[in-house]
């Protein structure tokens, strides 16, 4: 039997990427059919190195690197260089997220690999792009997510003595920077496919995080809203937020008086909610009534069950949803249906669900064609090229 | 003819975009980034929602003029049937359809993928829905921080031991259209290879999911559900933003021994003699005490110069940077993180740039967003043959409004 064919299938693309930011981009590509060649150092890459771990196998590893092959080659020395310009000369693209200092050292400065491999697109990503300050270029996600401003401004309504949150895990800015690197990758190849050569990209992660936010920050650079030291600058005011129920947590948000009514007679009516006009979420959204609202909520919803009570607001037109955890997801109906879990046999493990993203293809699916690679796995099939 | 005037890689692309609000636009808007010409299809009788918050003049609201730079606009009322009509004959001469419109309402319209295929057989047509076009919930549709609850994202942010907040409620819907913005050049790729164009599907919610796989998948290898963890980190610390002066916050992640010590010398020699302090491990036994002693400390220094104390001496440091931070990045403006492009009622207007520069062939990125049907001409003239009395016409009907 033939592999279904990717959308990528065809382009070969080199990793020698050492951080989750350029391990996710090589992600995106291979899951979309191209071949990605993971260029690790002698003794494998960090990322083998962070927790979890199951038996010595790292979970941050084994997600960021599923389906890629493995070489070894040790760039400190310039015969492993010259094995890299061997791999990079078939080619079609590289995928770097060292800083300017390491990839000067190592080969890698993109003047150098321009004039060795002008038909390559090289892409570089790094915190704050090419020609930082070099000790800004150390920094790590929790230091990006705070300079591109989503710290500082979540959650919403972060009272001023609590801390800036780091976001959800520890790697969210960098699966947004994997994003736009792979975006700009393919975009690149596009041009590459039409005998135009190859470009440099110079990605920052930090610029990722503000073009993010583009439609409200971007108010505040042209003098249409007013820029703050608020740590609440972001947000939009109202009812929505996350409450305790009785068996984990759900989320509400409303704005209208068909959500209000509907939200009350799910409720049964409660005295304290005909304190409220029918239409104050439109006209008499003081922040009073929204704590009032708050507390009245809070205590009933405290003891409803999540699943069911959010199905039954639902079917009343209410937007009050679960706040799923990583145990209510590979169970989800949706979830199932479009197949955002593959299950695939680890070596040692047996089945696991891994998950994809967030797009299915109609002719090209996602797929997820093998397990993270044993270190240097493909070392003897690369040595016969 | 396509306008590949402009450069950059994606030059000679033609995209149509039936979208609102903010995840389809945010797509387009790259693309368009990236030098693809990007039409959106407009009309009074169905206006995006962006060009009215915030403003009374269409053609000035902050909100669109924020997002929809280098975009193309084109009147059309879809409504009509002629309207419909020439939507069709659009998509005929692209190569890139996207919509984020509700579910259903492509269908009605006669624009759905199958239908497209008749018009354009090699069309790539992305969708960008709540939960995907179809399935048990493809029905709904919400809001993105409902979105985001119920990616499995909301639950892993929050302060510790706290119900978990999530992200800012503005989080979500330009990530969406990232998303895809690379499933679409993707298909360009398949097209390319084979002349086969095809239909993408994307879920809102899943993008949300997509972003914390790792969380996901370490809960499929060891049985743990993570939880929202503060700033946590099991292999930092200390990790997490601690108080400066005033309103400030300054972000600190230590990973070595050697960055510890670092740390102490600069803001209390007195700690790294502190036994309890000394190891990765013990430090991560006593974190809450940690962080509360290591904030008595930074909350006597402003956040920038005690930042650039600690990275010059290899300390991970960064000012939590606020709206007014941001606003006054004179790095961001100086590499062109921010920049000006053309603005109607201005002359210049400030935006926030592409995330990328590209040597060489980077697309040219000038033109702020478009009045409404301000490319009525080229659309209707240069790229669909009509004649000025066929266009007068069509106006005079309110086909084109």
């Amino acid at each position: 039997m033939t592999e279904p064919r990717g959308a990528l299938t065809g382009l070969l693309i080199i990793e020698t990427a050492e951080r989750p930011a350029g391990e996710q981009t090589g992600r995106l590509l291979a899951e979309l059919g191209a071949e990605v060649i993971k260029v690790e150092r002698p003794g494998g890459a960090p990322t083998r190195r962070m927790g979890p771990f199951r038996d010595g196998h790292s979970a941050v590893f084994e997600f960021f690197n599923m389906g890629k092959k493995s070489v070894v080659i040790d760039l400190a020395d310039s015969s492993g260089r010259a094995r890299l310009a061997a791999l990079l000369a078939r080619a079609h693209a590289l995928i770097d997220d060292h800083d300017e200092q390491w990839a000067a050292a190592h080969g890698l400065a993109p003047e150098e690999v321009a004039a060795s491999h002008p038909h390559l697109v090289h892409c570089a990503i790094t915190p704050f792009g090419q020609g930082a300050p070099a000790d800004w270029q150390k920094s790590r996600p929790l230091n990006v997510i705070a300079a591109g401003g989503w710290a500082y401004h979540s959650p919403s309504e972060t009272p001023p003595e609590k801390p800036p949150l780091k976001g959800a895990g520890r790697f969210l800015p960098d699966y947004e920077s994997a994003i736009d690197a792979a975006l700009c990758v393919l975009a690149s190849l596009h041009r590459q496919r039409h005998g135009k050569g190859g470009q440099f990209i110079d990605l920052s992660e930090v610029e990722v995080q503000v073009n993010r936010i583009d439609c409200v920050l971007d108010r505040m650079l042209a003098g249409e809203a007013e820029p703050g030291p608020e740590r609440t600058a972001y947000d939009m005011g109202g009812p929505g937020t996350s409450f305790a129920c009785a068996d984990g947590h759900v989320y509400v948000f409303m704005t209208t008086k068909a959500h209000w009514l509907g939200l009350r007679a799910l409720m049964g009516d409660p005295a304290w909610s005909h304190d409220f006009r029918d239409d104050w979420l439109e006209f008499d959204c003081t922040r009073d009534n929204v704590a009032r609202f708050r507390a009245g909520f809070a205590d009933w919803i405290a003891r409803q069950p999540k699943h069911a009570i959010t199905e039954a607001a639902q079917k009343a037109g209410i937007a009050m949803v679960p706040v799923n955890t990583a145990a209510d997801l590979p169970q989800h109906g949706q979830f199932i249906h479009r197949g955002f879990f593959q299950s695939l046999d680890h070596p040692k493990f047996g089945p696991l669900a891994y998950p994809t993203s967030s797009y299915t293809f109609s002719k090209t699916p996602i797929r997820v064609p093998a397990a993270a690679p044993k270190l240097g796995a493909h070392d003897p099939e690369m040595a016969h090229d | 003819m396509i306008d590949t005037s402009r450069g950059g890689p994606l030059a000679g692309i033609r995209v149509l975009e039936l979208t609102k609000v903010w995840a389809g636009p945010y797509a387009g808007k790259l693309l368009a980034h990236l030098g693809a010409e990007v039409i959106k299809v407009e009309s009074m009788t169905n206006l995006d929602e962006m060009r009215a918050y915030g403003g009374v003049d269409i053609d000035a609201a902050p909100y669109f003029l924020s997002i929809n730079q280098e975009i193309r606009s084109v009147q059309v009322n879809m409504k009509t049937p002629e309207g419909l009509a020439l939507v069709k004959r659009m998509v005929a001469e692209a190569d890139i359809v996207i919509d984020n419109i509700r579910p259903g309402a492509m269908e009605r319209s006669g624009l759905d993928y199958a239908s497209l295929c008749r018009i354009k057989p090699d069309i790539i047509q992305v969708s960008i829905k709540m939960w995907g076009t179809d399935g048990p919930l493809g029905y709904q549709t919400g809001y993105a921080p409902c979105f985001a609850a119920l990616s499995g994202l909301t639950a892993l942010v929050g302060h510790e031991g706290e119900t978990p907040k999530g992200m800012n409620i503005r989080y979500g819907d330009s990530s969406a259209g990232a998303a895809a913005a690379l499933a679409a050049v993707a298909a360009l790729h398949h097209r390319e290879a084979t002349g086969e164009g095809q239909f993408i599907d994307l879920s809102a919610v899943e993008t949300m999911t997509s972003l914390v796989g790792d969380s996901l998948f370490a809960y499929s290898l060891t049985g743990h559900v993570p939880e929202a963890d503060g700033n946590f980190h099991p292999e930092m610390c200390p990790h997490g933003a601690y108080p400066c002066a005033g309103t400030e916050w300054l972000s600190i992640a230590v990973a070595t021994d050697g960055e510890w010590q670092a740390l102490t010398r600069i803001l209390a020699p007195q700690l790294g003699e502190e036994e309890r302090f000394a190891t990765l491990a013990s430090r991560l036994a006593h974190r809450h005490a940690l962080d509360e002693v290591l904030g008595r400390h930074t909350r006597r220094h402003a956040a920038a110069p005690l930042a650039e104390r600690l990275r010059q001496s290899g300390v991970p440091a960064f000012r939590c940077q606020s709206s007014l931070d941001l606003c006054s990045d004179e790095y961001l403006w100086g590499r062109g993180g921010y920049r000006m492009v053309s603005d109607h009622r201005t002359g210049s207007r400030p935006i926030i740039g592409p995330a990328w520069r590209m040597q060489p062939d980077e697309a040219k990125v000038e033109r702020g967003a478009p009045l409404l049907g301000e490319d009525n001409a080229y659309v209707y003239r240069d790229i669909l043959g009509l004649t000025q009395p066929e266009i007068d016409d069509l106006v005079a009907r309110k086909v084109i409004d």
